[in-house]
């Protein structure tokens, strides 16, 4: 069992005092402003507990989305809206074409289960679509709402190529996962990672993940798992088109489709140039043209102004 | 809203009785998106009929409304401003119309937008910062100096209208239109780039041939708004040219468009109302038919009759506010509708690099 050394500096089960640096002892990672950190899920291990979506609830105070039953597999979250950050996907697959082919029954054998969250994208276009400011990156390279900012215009909204922002209709402000700014700015790690009882949702430095993370698929292809590949890493699908990496990165098993992920999503900002460029060709070239039309009439220019 | 699994294809299967059903992804999705099942869409697995993107949460007959006002307002003072450069005093009623014509957006379409916030009393944090990654920042900013600086030559002209002997008011008007003019350009067609840097599919596909549309058809609802009222056959006639001229351009923006959708394969996003409206309202009627008789017109010696030109212009302003709503409701469609939303971020679809 490997424990942390600093655990037995915390030996009884009751505490009077906040552990410093807490997330050290539960998640292997200092926090320290100006490095940056996201989320590594490893869908193999996931087991659909849910826990980080009450975790998130309950640490961010979030109310409930959906109290009825979708008839969508054990999924009755739905999607990741303005009340809901950490979401769990199901999907009921036969067979799983890997380690435990043949072992179990086919029906039992290929559950697949993801926990989705906000990606903390390095281009994020949420961030760079916000017209007020109120989207910015923080000190531990998350991306995050201020909620004393934003006046909900909504541009996020469609911005994200993830689907992951809302405009919550209660308070008229957008919202999605912050990451736990507040619990990693007192040490903490994430509500969600912290409480995943598989350690399917890592918390981390974000180098350290995506080495953990390629490890990761390296032995799971050792070990029979062929389908498995990274999700959000550097040059990997979903971090196409301008985005860069993102902070809170996948290993799947399936294709991104399966999971409700997007294969080759893009940068809407690099969209703005081309667009406003052509634009404004267009308009001046029938400005021109409107010029033209409406040269002096010859009597106008014989004795100037009438 | 009940899911019955046929006891046959339970039967058929040879996995075991709790096998899992395929997911019955076109049954299980909402019916209007998917009215036809689109061959150029995807076709792949989808995660219970659901989009990985969402809508955006415009009201699309505000914000189109807004569109329609900035392209209208920005282009009269283009034109207004160009006017005055080329003929001075002789095109003077024309000119103050507009000049007049270029604070409906700032009158009207600026409390449209505020409107559309979904936290209206914190608008002035629009002007908090300047982002160039941002078209709605963009926009604002312009949106900003143009309200300055048609109020600006509004005022001097509504000035040199009351007072006629103070002659530095229409000194001041003649400076202030060729600000004005330059924000004009970019308010009349920055709202395409604004709706083309989102992740929204129908909006993202066509970056360049949308700016074009939402460009032309500014000039062309400008140019026929000031030809509705224009009583000198002479400068109507360039008004009409003008507008004849943006149409035609338009009418090519369109068709590089709906190749592009194609190409794309977000054309399923405009297979319903939307869709209907785009192809028929905007691009039929409101560009192609007006473009028809605008041109007839121009090609004759005198001209058409005037109601024959006047139907055009309405023709032209109905159809360039048809233009903006309808893609604004298609793009929604496109964001909802896996078919068109997975299809659309395939690798294909990526940029070059």
């Amino acid at each position: 069992m490997n424990m942390h050394p600093r655990a037995l500096e915390h030996a009884t089960s009751t505490l009077d005092h906040v552990i410093p640096n807490e997330s050290e002892l539960t998640a292997g990672a200092r926090i320290v402003p100006g490095r940056s950190y996201g989320f590594f899920t490893d869908t193999t291990v996931c087991i659909g507990c849910k826990a980080c979506e009450v975790a998130c609830k309950e640490w961010n105070n979030l109310p409930a989305d959906n109290l009825g039953l979708t008839g969508q597999s054990f999924d009755n979250t739905g999607a990741l809206s303005a009340n809901t950050w950490r979401h769990v996907a199901f999907v009921e697959k036969s067979g799983s074409h890997g380690l435990r082919d043949g072992l179990d029954q086919k029906f039992q054998s290929g559950w697949l289960m993801m926990s989705d969250v906000c990606k903390h994208c390095h281009n994020a276009p949420c961030l760079e679509a916000c017209p007020t400011g109120a989207l910015f990156k923080t000190e531990f390279d998350t991306v995050v709402v201020q909620q004393d900012i934003c006046n909900g215009c909504g541009y996020c909204v469609p911005a994200c190529p993830f689907g992951v922002v809302d405009v919550s209709t209660v308070d008229g402000k957008a919202h999605k996962c912050t990451l736990c700014y507040d619990r990693l700015k007192g040490g903490l790690e994430p509500a969600c990672a912290k409480s995943c009882p598989t350690d399917s949702i890592q918390f981390g430095e974000l180098s350290d993940l995506q080495v953990r993370a390629a490890e990761r698929v390296e032995h799971l292809h050792g070990i029979g798992v062929e389908s498995a590949y990274l999700y959000g890493t550097p040059d990997a699908p979903g971090a196409t088109g301008g985005l860069g990496h993102l902070n809170a990165f996948f290993l799947l098993t399936d294709r991104p489709e399966v999971y409700n992920l997007p294969a080759a999503p893009t940068r809407p900002a690099n969209r703005v140039a081309p667009s406003l460029a052509t634009g404004l060709a267009t308009v001046a070239a029938l400005a021109l043209a409107s010029a033209f039309l409406f040269a002096p009439s010859p009597e106008d220019r014989r004795g100037g102004r009438r | 809203m009940t899911t019955t699994i046929s006891p046959d294809a339970a039967a058929a299967t040879q996995d075991g009785p709790e096998d899992a059903p395929r997911i019955p992804r076109r049954a299980t999705a909402p019916p209007s998106v998917h009215g036809r099942p689109n061959r150029a869409g995807w076709t792949g697995p989808t995660y219970y009929g659901r989009s990985q993107l969402k809508a955006s949460p415009f009201e699309n007959p505000v914000v189109g409304g807004y569109i329609f006002l900035a392209g209208l307002s920005g282009s009269a003072a283009v034109i207004a401003a160009l006017a005055d450069l080329r003929q001075g005093a002789a095109a003077a009623a024309l000119v103050r119309r507009g000049r007049y014509l270029a604070l409906v957006a700032p009158i009207l379409g600026a409390p449209l937008l505020i409107y559309d916030l979904h936290t209206p009393k914190r608008f002035y944090n629009m002007l908090r910062v300047a982002k160039h990654t941002s078209p709605m920042s963009i926009g604002t900013w312009i949106l900003m100096g143009f309200t300055g600086a048609a109020g600006l030559t509004a005022a001097a002209q509504a000035g040199t209208d009351l007072w006629p002997r103070l002659r530095g008011l229409n000194g001041l008007a003649r400076a202030a239109q060729v600000p004005t003019a330059l924000t004009g350009l970019g308010l009349s067609t920055y709202t395409a780039s604004l709706l083309s840097a989102t992740s929204t599919p129908l909006w993202a596909a066509a970056p360049r041939s949308l700016a074009m549309r939402f460009g032309a058809s500014s000039m062309a609802s400008a140019a026929s708004a000031l030809a509705l009222t224009e009583p000198d056959p002479d400068h109507r006639r360039a008004l009409e040219g003008t507008a004849a001229a943006a149409l035609a351009v338009e009418l090519a923006g369109a068709a590089i468009a709906h190749a592009t959708y194609r190409r794309t394969g977000v054309e399923g996003a405009l297979k319903g109302k939307a869709g209907r409206v785009e192809h028929i309202g905007a691009t039929l009627l409101g560009t192609a038919l007006p473009l028809g008789i605008l041109a007839a017109s121009l090609l004759t010696r005198r001209g058409l009759p005037r109601p024959v030109t006047a139907l055009a212009a309405v023709a032209t302003l109905a159809g360039t506010a048809a233009l903006r709503v309808s893609i604004m409701a298609a793009g929604d469609r496109s964001a909802e509708d896996p078919d068109v939303s997975f299809r659309f971020s395939q690798p294909e679809n990526l940029p070059e690099r």
